[in-house]
């Protein structure tokens, strides 16, 4: 056998390699891409069950929301919640500190105070969607007293029913919650109105929301009076108010936030005591008081006018009251009905643009001097004017020491920190009239002069 | 005299027809897999009440997997009755809630247990994985599907009939310990009930095998055809037995007892018995057994009292927290 020579055999490996080479990288290629195709498919894997995972997850965090309970705390309170929200407990506060000044208030009057005029812890609730409970537990003055204790039932939004005490729905100003009110006081028309009593109401909206019944029966309480939680008598008060929202569901209109209407209560009152425990200024000065042998016997009645308006950042509120009362000037003297009138007119403005609301001012930014906000400034007014009926001076009441007229004015500036700190500067004149047989000097002191309180309040309200 | 007679006429009227305008709704609380079976049977209840009574019922359902759904109720989810995937979870309405009592299980023929199923293995067309019985889904890189044994009925049969299977097998405990760990180490993803194991598997195509109740392998060939999947019977498995219960505080509570105590026995009648078999379940009734036979194939099963001493015992042992499961799964 001929041998190749070296130059022929190195040419033909070479050749042979050459001829080889495509189908080994062919090899190569294919093992290649079979080890990445199966690298794709456990990274695809791996990336499903991931996601999977994930998705998992997120079904049992939904289910967990759905049954967890939930606690919300903000600006309007403390609120523990079940998670379908039927049931609801709710912790809020409300404290006020007062410094009332008064100027030009002759000598010997000591009336300028630090007051610790509201500190309440209120509870709220509801249990079972459509059953409402509300505690309000004061403890500002000089003992701690219930204001509120009171329970709903939600039949319908047109029927809502309240049992206990709380708030007789006669005053506008009177209803409106003390945390949110144009001024640090409510304004002399308050005297008229009666405050806290025991009783029933129903309630709701009618009409498209545009129509809001009230109607009670209360245990009867004197102008002012809050009841004292008992109340021991035949005579009881029937109370309406009726009011209307026609423009309520009219986006954009410009009366969309006027409401108006009427309100009033009749009924019979036998007190041992005088009808009222006194009148008092914006300043929360007595200027009328009962003779203390006047009694109340008789039929009663309150009328009552008013209306609210808020369009952008103004609002306006006004209110009249007349208080009809059958007095004794003892147990055997005789029967006289007294006509004591009151009105009102209040307006706000937010100077900061914010809308102006019976629910308070939300301020668009919080006060806070490193980030240079300063939250919502309410420049506000108000007139309002009180007359007592001439008929009870000098029989029912001294004239001597009682002014039969209070004629107010009022200006403020409320600076809204936050929606729950606020704090308020009011300065309020009051001038008194007179009964023709009253003295040239009132025996009174403080009635001696105008009333010119300079009164500020430092508010938490949550 | 004329005007009395009509207003009598009016009021007996309108008594009768407020006497016969009764509508009841019912709340099924079940277990995940069951929603077919009590479409079907609920429309079929309503009918037969509405004959006998001509009342008209409602029957809600609720479904999750069974752990978490006994859980529900002794939270307050207020069940007219239960259709749970096991005893166990049952007897937690009593353990927990003192809702029903104690002895609720013989309230009913068959233990309470109207119809049966067993666990199965779903594997994809081809059964790529050459699965053929319990030993080849513990092999390295074969990804199992299951459901969580602690919120899920069926998970629990599926652990049991491995568990079983290892332990006669192999014939010790720490054996088919070890064998169930093997298994669950082969787990990927833990859904919380049955129904979300079907999705992850068939859906989310994850995983080799499945390991499925019998009825829901079925249902899954059924609704996404058995062009994609198999449904690989062991040689070994469990029989699983769901059962069933009024819950008699709120039944009583709700004034539906009567009407909840019928829907159940409606379930051992025969047309409860056709429904159940319709939806792959095996029936309790031999009449309708025969019928389905060529349904169901025929295979050896464990069972929950013979082989694991009843569930109560079965449930302390292997599914209490601390118990085998956790040992095994947290390890």
């Amino acid at each position: 056998m001929r041998t190749l020579t070296p130059a022929l055999r190195s040419a033909l490996v070479v050749s042979f390699l050459f001829a080889g080479l495509p189908a080994l990288r062919a090899q190569s290629n294919s093992s290649e891409i079979q080890a990445l195709r199966a690298q794709i498919e456990q990274l695809d894997a791996k990336l499903r069950i991931l996601e999977r995972k994930n998705e998992i997850k997120e079904e049992a965090a939904a289910t967990a929301a759905s049954t967890t309970p939930k606690i919300t705390i903000n600006d309007k309170g403390f609120t523990l919640a079940s998670a379908d929200g039927a049931n609801s407990v709710k912790i809020r506060g409300l404290v006020q500190l007062d410094s009332r000044l008064f100027f030009n208030d002759g000598g010997g009057v000591v009336n300028n105070a630090f007051i610790l005029r509201r500190a309440r812890l209120i509870s709220e609730g509801v249990f079972a969607k459509n059953y409402s409970f509300q505690l309000v537990t004061e403890f500002g003055g000089s003992a701690v007293t219930i204001q509120d204790a009171n329970f709903g039932i939600n039949v319908a939004p047109s029927l809502q029913l309240k049992f206990g005490k709380f708030k007789s729905p006669v005053g506008l100003e009177l209803l409106q919650s003390d945390s949110w009110t144009f001024f640090n006081e409510r304004s002399i028309v308050t005297n008229l109105v009666p405050n806290r009593d025991l009783g029933v109401q129903a309630s709701g909206d009618l009409l498209n929301g545009t129509l809001n019944y009230t109607l009670g029966i209360f245990g009867g309480l004197g102008d002012g009076g809050s009841t004292t939680n008992a109340d021991f008598d035949n005579e009881k008060d029937a109370v309406a108010r009726l009011i209307a929202t026609p423009f309520k569901n009219d986006a954009g209109a410009l009366l969309q936030g006027l409401s108006f209407g009427v309100s009033g209560s009749l009924g019979r009152e036998k007190t041992a005591a005088g009808r009222t425990a006194g009148y008092r200024t914006d300043g929360q000065q007595t200027f009328f008081s009962y003779a203390a042998s006047t009694i109340a016997d008789g039929q009663n009645w309150r009328f009552s006018p008013q209306f609210d308006f808020r369009n952008g950042s103004l609002g306006l509120l006004g209110e009249y009251v007349v208080s009809a009362v059958n007095v004794r000037p003892s147990a055997t003297g005789l029967k006289t009905e007294l006509q004591n009138k009151a009105w009102q007119l209040a307006a706000g403005y937010v100077l900061t643009g914010e809308s102006s609301s019976y629910a308070g001012v939300v301020p668009s930014t919080n006060f806070d001097l490193a980030a240079g906000t300063w939250g919502a400034f309410e420049a506000v007014a108000r007139y309002s004017d009180l007359r007592v009926d001439d008929n009870a001076f000098p029989v029912f009441a001294s004239a001597a020491s009682n002014a039969n007229r209070a004629k107010a004015i009022g200006v403020g500036l409320n600076w809204y920190l936050a929606k729950s700190v606020v704090f308020k500067i009011d300065y309020y004149q009051t001038k008194f009239g007179f009964n023709v047989a009253a003295p040239a000097v009132p025996a009174t002191q403080i009635l001696r002069q105008d009333e010119k309180a300079f009164i500020t309040r430092f508010q938490l309200a949550f | 005299m004329k005007f009395k007679i009509f207003l009598t006429v009016l009021l007996a009227s309108a008594l009768g027809a407020a006497a016969s305008a009764k509508t009841i709704t019912l709340l099924n609380v079940s277990y995940d897999p069951t929603r077919e079976l009590y479409v079907d049977f609920n429309a079929a209840f309503a009918k037969y009440w509405k004959a006998k009574t001509g009342d008209d019922v409602t029957v809600k359902q609720s479904h999750a997997g069974s752990g978490a759904q006994a859980r529900a109720i002794n939270d307050g989810l207020q069940a007219d009755v239960a259709t749970l995937a096991l005893a166990a979870d049952v007897d937690a309405l009593y353990n927990v809630g003192k809702l029903v009592p104690q002895d609720w299980q013989k309230r009913l023929p068959n233990n309470s247990a109207p119809y049966t199923s067993t666990i199965v293995f779903l594997v994809r067309k081809g059964n790529p994985k050459g699965i053929k019985d319990w030993d080849d889904i513990v092999k390295p890189g074969v990804t199992i599907v299951t459901p969580n044994p602690k919120t899920s009925g069926g998970a629990r049969w599926n652990y049991l009939a491995a568990w079983g299977y290892a332990l006669k097998k192999y014939g010790s405990e720490d054996k088919a310990k070890e064998f169930v760990g093997k298994l669950f180490k082969n787990v990927p993803v833990l859904d919380s009930g049955a129904r979300g194991s079907t999705t992850t598997f068939v859906q989310r195509e994850i995983g080799d095998v499945a390991l499925s109740w019998e009825n829901e392998a079925f249902l899954v060939l059924k609704e996404y055809g058995a062009d994609k999947f198999e449904v690989v019977v062991p040689s070994l498995s469990i029989l699983a037995e769901p059962t069933v219960t009024v819950v008699d505080k709120f039944v009583k509570k709700k004034g539906t007892e009567a009407v909840a105590k019928a829907y159940l026995d409606y379930l051992y009648s025969d047309e409860g018995q056709e429904i159940a078999a319709r939806n792959f379940y095996r029936p309790r009734n031999e009449t309708v057994a025969a019928k389905y036979v060529k349904v169901f194939p025929k295979l050896t099963l464990l069972t929950i009292d013979a082989d694991f001493g009843g569930w109560t015992k079965a449930q302390k042992t292997h599914f209490t927290d601390g118990g085998v499961f956790d040992q095994i799964y947290l390890k």
